[in-house]
């Protein structure tokens, strides 16, 4: 498991880009990360909703609530057109970080 | 059964002042553990089980309380320095009008009301840098 201080910086991304797919709800989210990483990477849920509060606050990300389940509301969370825009900004910036990072770490 | 996890959640929340939007994040968070806890038990897990899986994965919370509380008490002070500045602006207008009266009422032929008004004027001033500071 990759130690979670490296992916820190990004988790923004990673939450924003998987809100772009598609409207998602909390634990989908944090379901959907271990999947696609097979488990290589999980995300504390704790952290989780601190990263919805940011995006919400910043106005990347918007809430409603969607069908009941379980007993309970499920907190939908979809994506704004400046969080669009956010999130193609930090894909530039990640191809540049990556670059950067890659001419010292390849090869090697 | 899923009082266990009402109370783990409510605990870790203890410290964090009561707001609609910080309830709003408890009720979500603990949805979202529900249905967890619901699939680690389809998938199948003892409840028990699920359950303490479910909390101990749930982690530090000292993030969440960065983003709903430690952030409201500088917002309060930087509110309560604009109320200050509002209060000493009026306090030594008022102060200063009422040099001015005594001043050109009784003594007309000297002008002094310039210097207490200086000596007036430090106490807007200061409040005004406190709430620069704060804001």
């Amino acid at each position: 498991m990759v130690r979670s201080d490296i992916i820190r910086g990004h988790l923004d991304s990673i939450i924003l880009r998987l809100i772009f797919e598609k409207d998602r709800y909390g634990y989908e989210i944090s379901q959907e990360i271990g999947l696609r990483t097979n488990n290589r990477f999980q995300i504390k849920e704790a952290t989780l909703y601190a990263v919805f509060q940011r995006l919400e606050k910043k106005e990347l990300v918007e809430a409603y609530f969607g069908d009941i389940t379980h007993g309970g509301k499920r907190k939908y969370y979809k994506i704004t057109s400046l969080g669009k825009a956010y999130l193609n900004e930090l894909t530039k910036e990640w191809h540049e970080v990556k670059e950067i990072i890659d001419l010292f770490m390849e090869d090697l | 059964m899923m009082k266990k996890i009402k109370n783990h959640i409510e605990e870790l929340f203890k410290e964090i002042p009561r707001t609609q939007e910080s309830e709003l994040v408890k009720q979500e968070i603990i949805q979202n553990l529900e249905e967890k806890v619901i699939f680690l038990m389809e998938s199948g897990k003892e409840e028990e089980d699920a359950i303490n899986k479910a909390i101990v994965e749930f982690g530090d919370i000292d993030e969440l309380k960065k983003e709903l509380g430690v952030k409201n008490p500088d917002q309060k002070k930087s509110k309560l320095a604009k109320l200050n500045l509002a209060y000493s602006l009026c306090g030594s207008g008022l102060l200063i009008v009422l040099f001015l009266f005594i001043n050109f009422y009784y003594t007309p032929n000297t002008i002094w009301f310039v210097y207490p008004t200086f000596g007036l004027l430090w106490w807007p001033l200061s409040m005004y840098f406190y709430w620069q500071r704060n804001k």
